[in-house]
């Protein structure tokens, strides 16, 4: 079937919004390393199963293709802050269509660990210009809540190097070009986080704050969901999933 | 004594454009023997594409877009580590392919203008633009460099004939650049 983007556009709204049928969810964990959202998310992601949710996971830089250059990239230190970027949007478009836009065309709930904020926060820690960053990710997907997981540097840097020695990347030795990998991790993690908190404001984000218990934040959560996922599908997405649709054989159309 | 100023000739980059990769290292050399001191810097630098082309089909194919961003991504590669340096030391690059190849191919893909102008945003303009435009048949025929590899392995819906199409419509909007 041959198709307008503007036909495209239109069957996309309609699959989205149409009352009869299971409509995909799309829920983003995001925050800083050490935030404890990962805990979040395999807690979050069990209790929906266990309420009869199909649920796909989606972590950061993970797809097949691209996780592997870039890991042999970081290994020897060769990346320079656009490069850095590049690969990370690379590999969130590659998800974005292989997996996360699959999966919320067949009526799943998509658990993200870390989203196109993460790459946001990072890029711009690292000096690059958040206006060219943002359009990297373009055609934007919009999850339908993004929680943000609140913790200060300080906490950060505690539960990051209680068991392990932030990596090079991880500290940002590139740009503060410190030696010592958890000064420097203080330094670069200091500036994520005000990028994350000036992010949350911007596009609404769900603030956690990440201080609490465990068991606090996780039935937050999941009264946050239940009150939420009834939010009408943000057609800022059509055009996200219109590529999708034309670029993809045997997608569904 | 008089004094007489000793002009050292500038350093430039040129940018050399097309589908058909052989065509374009050659118009690279061609356009290199006219500069005093050179070298050119080549598609794929960085490895990236010659890495993506021993994933598994499990992998999944990437998208116009996302080889797009990888382009962008080598491109960075080449002028942190051989476009700049050069120009720095006086020397003139020639550059094949450099951004009108991948514009083009993502225009040809349906991509948006202001998406692909953003990209590069952070590529240096060249002294000269050339593009060196291969016979129909030729290019359709292209299976290396940045468009033949592009269309060889994109996830399309139409199978090889929307391969083709990706190819001839990359080939005219060259064309039309070039005007």
């Amino acid at each position: 079937m041959k198709s307008t983007p503007a036909a495209l556009r239109r069957f996309a709204r309609s699959r989205f919004t149409d009352a009869t049928k299971p409509r995909g969810l799309l829920i983003a964990f995001e925050g800083p390393d050490g935030s404890g959202k990962t805990t979040q998310r395999k807690l979050f992601k069990t209790w929906l199963e266990s309420e009869g949710y199909d649920v796909v996971t989606t972590k950061w830089n993970s797809s097949d293709l691209i996780k592997p250059l870039i890991k042999s990239r970081k290994a020897v230190r060769a990346l320079s802050a656009e490069e850095f970027s590049l690969l990370h949007g690379a590999d969130f478009r590659h998800r974005v269509e292989q997996v996360i836009l699959p999966a919320l065309w067949a009526g799943k709930v998509v658990v993200a660990d870390r989203f196109l904020f993460t790459g946001l926060a990072r890029d711009v820690a690292r000096g690059l210009d958040l206006d060219w960053v943002l359009k990297l990710y373009q055609p934007l997907l919009w999850p339908d809540m993004v929680f943000y997981f609140s913790v200060t540097p300080l906490t950060s840097r505690k539960r990051v190097t209680a068991t392990r020695v932030p990596s090079f990347y991880e500290s940002g030795q590139d740009v503060t070009q410190v030696d010592d990998p958890v000064e420097s991790y203080q330094r670069f993690i200091a500036r994520v986080i005000r990028e994350y908190e000036s992010l949350a404001l911007i596009f609404n984000m769900i603030t956690v704050d990440a201080e609490q218990s465990i068991g606090e934040q996780h039935h937050l959560i999941r009264r946050l969901f239940l009150e939420g996922r009834q939010r009408p599908w943000s057609d800022w997405n059509a055009e996200a999933v219109a590529e999708w649709l034309a670029n993809s054989p045997g997608s569904g159309r | 004594m008089t004094k007489t100023a000793r002009r050292t000739p500038r350093a430039t980059l040129t940018a050399v454009d097309g589908v058909d990769a052989a065509a374009v290292l050659a118009g690279a050399r061609r356009a290199l023997g006219a500069l005093p001191r050179g070298g050119i810097s080549a598609w794929d630098a960085s490895g990236v594409f010659q890495e993506l082309a021993v994933a598994g089909d499990s992998a999944g194919a990437p998208s116009a877009r996302t080889l797009l961003l990888l382009y962008a991504a080598d491109l960075a590669f080449r002028l942190r580590w051989q476009i700049r340096p050069a120009l720095a030391e006086g020397r003139s690059v020639v550059a094949a392919p450099y951004v009108e190849t991948a514009v083009a191919f993502g225009r040809a893909a349906g991509l948006e203008p202001a998406w692909l102008a953003n990209l590069f945003r952070f590529a240096l303009r060249p002294n000269t633009r050339q593009f060196v435009h291969a016979p129909r048949t030729r290019a359709l025929a292209v299976k290396d460099g940045f468009v033949g590899f592009s269309c060889g392995c994109i996830s399309i819906d139409g199978g090889k004939n929307a391969r083709r199409r990706l190819v001839e419509r990359t080939a005219a909007e060259l064309r039309r650049r070039d005007r």
